[in-house]
């Protein structure tokens, strides 16, 4: 192989991992949502880029560090899906059908954030870009990666992991589980059902939050990747198979790769169509998913 | 239905019809006025159109906007390019529109729910980006400017008043059918299969079959507003068919109050006029209309109309049933 292939190889596997890391991520926090509370959240893209946008402003207006805005970024995750779970999701936990009214729901929140957006980040800037985590470039033999998104690339593996974990060997990672697989059962075993709804969603919406902050740190962004990411993550929970973590690791990972090596050749859209197809082609032979149990 | 109630629908309907018609020359001074009106009766035919499949079927066709950009950009490019009527361009196309509609959907009828309303909304993402990255026939993200209001006899174009006046027929006529469809045999299979599928398809209705007809009407309803949109507002573009449209005609069916005539058509003359009395402040339009969407699923599923009728049924229930009471007594 020449040394200009090897080159884009690197770079493929390099963007592959980088978008797969996130993909996955933001398409466990859906599918864990929508496993236990039956709610398929149409406004994760606009969670995504909330906090991307919040990390930005924090550090190019108020001129935090990025670890710090991170952090910030996190937290107030954690408060606002607090807060929509008090005012809004609680509201329809025991609705029979409420997967389509919470669907419809979330694109009206969809509806009212993406009006925020345009009155006023859409004013302020078209292109935003994060300062970087680390600094500095690693060499691959010899390819380049900046140390920036080696770095954003093992966080979000760490996290994958850390989730994965949770969800196995520990007690409420297991609750949660059992609520996936059969709420009657798991409220007879004594798992609070509500409790485990709530906990689920902030989860869920945190890791989302999580994905649009490693997200904006590896690549500047603009509004529009709320409405792909809301795609995307859809089509990698269909496709992996609603409700199986597991399911949107793999799929996000090849999804990732799929972006990274399109891009070579074509626009990034033509990979939005294919993962299009690729769900709708799954809802239709078998609306279960790769996955599912 | 008791006769009083049925006959306060007629009247209610007149009153709407004659409202419509007269509407456009009441208007006549103003062309702002006059435009908001065009916008709304537009947004009454396809509020109608999406109530017949969500309020009647219980499916949400989240591509209803998909479908009428198909159409309108098809409109467009024979009466531009071809040299076609508008007359006869728009039921040519609205038919073709149709059948792609019921293409695009029939895979998606085997499912129910949520999974058919994220299909549509795939499919309706999938034509919103076709619209964008196949500028041959759209023009891409610029769109089409100018097209030219319908042709009229003797070579001259319908416009001002007599436009308008063309709109509320069609709304008018939209709601007519609509109206006429619910009560026939077709329409109480409609509303048998939104009750219970299973239940119908036991009772020997052939769920899919009818699933298809909804869709085709529907789909008809979309196209045919779709090209008096294109005609009417003189551009078209990617984002005048995306999926906040067909969010936004949804609002007006739920809002207004799903599965009645009357309350997707109030639904309509309250919402649609929203964006054009805001101007250039596009963004609240997205926040009320977003907020409206939550304050329907959470506090209104009925609708404004369909609570309304509720409480009066029930204010009615209260009345009779104090006075058999009283009757027992005495």
């Amino acid at each position: 192989m020449s040394d200009a292939t090897v080159l884009v190889l690197m770079s493929t596997i390099s963007t592959g991992l980088l978008l797969g890391a996130i993909f996955a991520l933001v398409a466990a926090g859906v599918t864990i949502v929508y496993g236990c509370v039956w709610l398929p959240n149409a406004s994760n893209g606009q969670f995504f880029v909330l906090a991307a946008l919040i990390a930005w402003s924090l550090t190019t207006t108020l001129g935090w560090g990025s670890a710090a805005a991170m952090l910030a970024v996190i937290i107030l995750g954690i408060l606002l899906s607090l807060v929509l779970e008090r005012t809004l999701i609680r509201r329809l936990y025991d609705t029979p059908n409420r997967n389509i009214a919470y669907f419809v729901l979330t694109l009206g929140l969809t509806q009212i954030m993406s009006g925020i957006f345009s009155l006023t980040y859409a004013k302020w800037s078209d292109q935003f870009t994060l300062p970087p985590l680390f600094e500095g470039v690693t060499m691959f033999g010899a390819f380049p990666m900046s140390n920036n998104r080696l770095g954003v690339l093992v966080i979000g593996f760490l996290l994958l992991g850390a989730l994965f974990w949770f969800l196995r060997q520990t007690p409420y990672g297991r609750a949660l589980r059992a609520v996936f697989q059969n709420r009657e059962a798991a409220a007879l075993r004594g798992v609070n059902v509500r409790g485990m709804y709530k906990f689920s969603f902030v989860l869920g919406s945190t890791i989302i939050f999580i994905g649009g902050v490693l997200f904006a740190l590896a690549y500047s962004f603009d509004l529009t990747v709320a409405w792909t990411m809301a795609i995307t993550a859809f089509a990698i929970m269909i496709v992996g198979g609603p409700g199986s973590v597991l399911g949107a690791l793999v799929v996000g990972l090849v999804f990732g790769f799929t972006q990274a090596i399109v891009s070579i050749f074509a626009s990034p859209t033509a990979a939005t169509f294919s993962y299009l197809g690729a769900m709708l082609a799954m809802l239709l032979v078998k609306p279960t998913g790769l996955f599912s149990r | 239905m008791s006769a009083r109630s049925s006959a306060m629908n007629s009247w209610l309907a007149v009153a709407f019809a004659v409202l419509a018609l007269a509407a456009p020359f009441l208007l006549g001074d103003s062309r702002f006025l006059a435009f908001v009106l065009g916008m709304t009766l537009i947004n009454v035919l396809w509020a109608g159109g999406m109530n017949l499949s969500y309020g009647y079927v219980g499916l949400m066709p989240l591509m209803f906007a998909g479908i009428g950009g198909i159409a309108s950009y098809a409109m467009v490019h024979l009466t531009r390019v071809e040299g076609w009527s508008f007359w006869i361009a728009t039921p040519v196309v609205s038919v073709g529109a149709a059948l792609i509609g019921v293409l695009l959907g029939l895979p998606a009828l085997r499912l129910k729910g949520f999974y058919f309303t994220l299909c549509s909304l795939v499919i309706q993402t999938v034509l919103t980006l076709a619209f964008i990255f196949f500028p041959k026939y759209t023009n891409g993200d610029t769109g089409i400017s100018q097209i030219e209001p319908p042709d009229w006899i003797g070579g001259t174009r319908l416009s001002g008043v007599w436009l308008d006046f063309a709109l509320a027929i069609a709304a008018v006529l939209g709601v007519a059918i609509v109206a006429w469809i619910v009560p026939s045999k077709l329409g109480q299979r409609f509303i048998a299969i939104r009750e219970d599928d299973i239940l119908a398809e036991s009772l020997g209705i052939n769920v899919t079959r009818y699933k298809i007809i909804a869709f085709f009407i529907v789909s008809l309803y979309a196209a045919v507003g779709g090209c008096f949109y294109a005609g009417y507002v003189g551009f078209i573009s990617p984002r005048a068919f995306d999926v906040l449209v067909s969010l936004n005609v949804w609002l007006m069916v739920a809002f207004g109050g799903r599965g009645t005539i009357a309350g997707p058509v109030l639904g309509a003359l309250v919402l649609a006029p929203i964006p054009y009395l805001l101007q250039d402040l596009q963004a609240i339009r997205d926040i009320i209309y977003g907020a409206l969407i939550i304050v329907v699923i959470l506090a209104l599923p009925g609708g404004v109309y369909g609570e309304w009728l509720k409480r009066r049924a029930r204010h009615r229930q209260a009345t009779t049933d104090s006075g058999k009471l009283a009757d027992q007594r005495t």
